[in-house]
């Protein structure tokens, strides 16, 4: 037998690097710090989107097979249900076309209206269609993964819709992906505006719930007025979403005599589970107001002086 | 360097073989499925094997760049697979002469707390930082990738296995 065939060679007696402990305590204590600045002070985008375009080409081939399967599940849909298809789309349309033939009237007149009453006219909020790649395969948070990024213009904090209602914001936008984080996600809150009786609130979400999770309105009295089947718009008084945009449908209120609150939960309107076409909208269109100049902060400051020197 | 008795003398191992099957499995791994606690890590599956077969080849450097790797692409915390493969391969380098006297089973059933091991650390991270509990179905996940560990024993070591000098009448 020749040398060179044997698997076992004699290890370097003296060039063993660092031992394996010291090696350990040094890659734990740099996950451990990437860890704390992702999450706290979110300082690791850039060595994200580097690892992310390198990634790229790999992530493509992953996407090949599953893409493949999609394909093929469209071309063999019978047609059947391609038909059906078509005729709920045409009955759509031709509800769809009676509002839309009123729509250019109907702004002519609210825009007259609201020359009228001197109030802010309505922005355009410039869209771009996108295709959801996958979910992100986090299982600790509700994500997908679109496939347009910084190239492509998208700006971090961009809200997402599908085509019955709003599905998220952009988080994280990497060169040719950015990452949506769903409205039922943890970390997700959205303002809304119950369009039966005009009240505004905040709902976040919440995860926990049947059919991949729903959104909750928190602190809600008792006594509101809120029914089950009532719609929540956005609100717009964020900033962010333009108002008006569905969200989501109130399919549960509790009211319990132990508590101040009523618990009221809602089931988003747009799909967050197999969501495919959606349309990213650019952030903070419906520009705010300028916050008028006010000379509240000179009294409040001298009033804290003056507590200030009461206390002493 | 004592063997354990009937064990078949390895050809070396092709640095290139090592890495492109790591790459593999990253790409394996990065199949989207959907949003499955489950699955099975075939890339920490991987690391471990090749940090107990060639400690000197693989190490936590590999480990913890790889871990970076599914990081980002799974939009999760940044570290927390770095962490959850550095700690393993660790545990695996330490480890790497006692496993290889056993069997292939008892391998597997030495295998499995580590790899239950690693999954809890990324769940108790992610739970720190704030996640969703996934259900308690990210158990199978460590289960699988011990069952697996013969079939990627065989695998993978199949090329080293090969005869040193080819004879047409005595095929091994």
């Amino acid at each position: 037998m020749p040398l060179g065939t044997l698997e076992r060679d004699a290890p370097s007696l003296f060039r063993q690097g660092p031992s394996a402990l010291s090696r350990l305590v040094f890659f734990c204590a740099l996950a451990l710090f990437l860890m704390v600045a992702d999450a706290r002070f979110g300082l690791t985008q850039p060595l994200r989107a580097a690892v992310s375009a390198v990634l790229q080409p790999l992530q493509w081939l992953a996407l090949q097979p599953v893409q493949a399967v999609r394909q093929a599940a469209d071309y063999v849909e019978s047609r059947n249900t391609a038909q059906q298809v078509e005729a709920a789309a045409k009955r759509l349309l031709v509800q769809q076309s009676l509002k839309a033939n009123q729509v250019d009237q109907l702004m002519l007149e609210n825009q007259r209206l609201r020359d009228l009453l001197a109030l802010r006219q309505r922005v355009d909020t410039p869209a771009r269609a996108a295709e959801v790649l996958y979910d992100a395969p986090d299982p600790y948070t509700r994500r997908v993964v679109i496939d347009q990024g910084l190239t492509q213009g998208i700006e971090p904090g961009s809200p997402v819709l599908d085509e019955s209602g709003v599905l998220g914001q952009v988080t994280r936008v990497h060169p040719f992906l950015s990452e949506v984080t769903l409205l039922v996600d943890r970390d997700q809150a959205i303002p809304v505006l119950n369009t039966r009786t005009g009240v505004r609130s905040v709902a976040y979400g919440d995860p926990t719930g049947p059919a991949g999770g729903g959104l909750e309105l928190r602190f809600t009295p008792t006594s509101a007025d809120v029914q089950e089947g009532d719609l929540l718009t956005t609100s717009g008084v964020d900033g962010v979403y333009p108002p008006g945009l569905p969200v989501a449908k109130v399919d549960r209120v509790e009211r319990r005599v132990d508590s101040a609150f009523a618990r009221i939960h809602g089931a988003p309107l747009a799909q967050t589970q197999g969501a495919r076409h959606v349309l990213v909208l650019k952030p903070g269109a419906a520009e705010l107001p300028q916050r008028p100049a006010s000379h509240l902060p000179a009294t409040a400051a001298s009033g804290a002086a003056g507590k200030k020197g009461a206390r002493k | 360097m004592i063997m354990p008795r009937g064990q078949q003398l390895l050809l070396p191992v092709n640095p290139v073989f090592i890495w492109s099957s790591l790459l593999v499995a990253m790409v394996l791994n990065m199949v989207p499925l959907g949003r499955l606690a489950w699955t099975p890590d075939l890339l920490m599956l991987l690391l471990v094997f090749w940090s107990v077969h060639q400690p000197s080849k693989v190490g936590m450097g590999a480990a913890f760049v790889f871990g970076l790797c599914m990081d980002v692409h799974q939009a999760a915390l940044l570290g927390q697979h770095a962490l959850a493969y550095t700690a393993l391969t660790y545990v695996a380098i330490t480890f790497h002469r006692r496993l290889q006297w056993l069997t292939l089973p008892a391998q597997a059933v030495q295998v499995l707390p580590w790899f239950f091991a690693a999954h809890v650390i990324e769940l108790v991270l992610r739970l720190l930082a704030g996640g969703i509990f996934p259900g308690w179905s990210f158990l199978l996940a460590p289960l699988l990738e011990a069952l697996l560990w013969p079939v990627a024993s065989f695998v993978l070591l199949a090329p080293q296995r090969r005869a040193p000098d080819r004879d047409e009448n005595r095929p091994l």
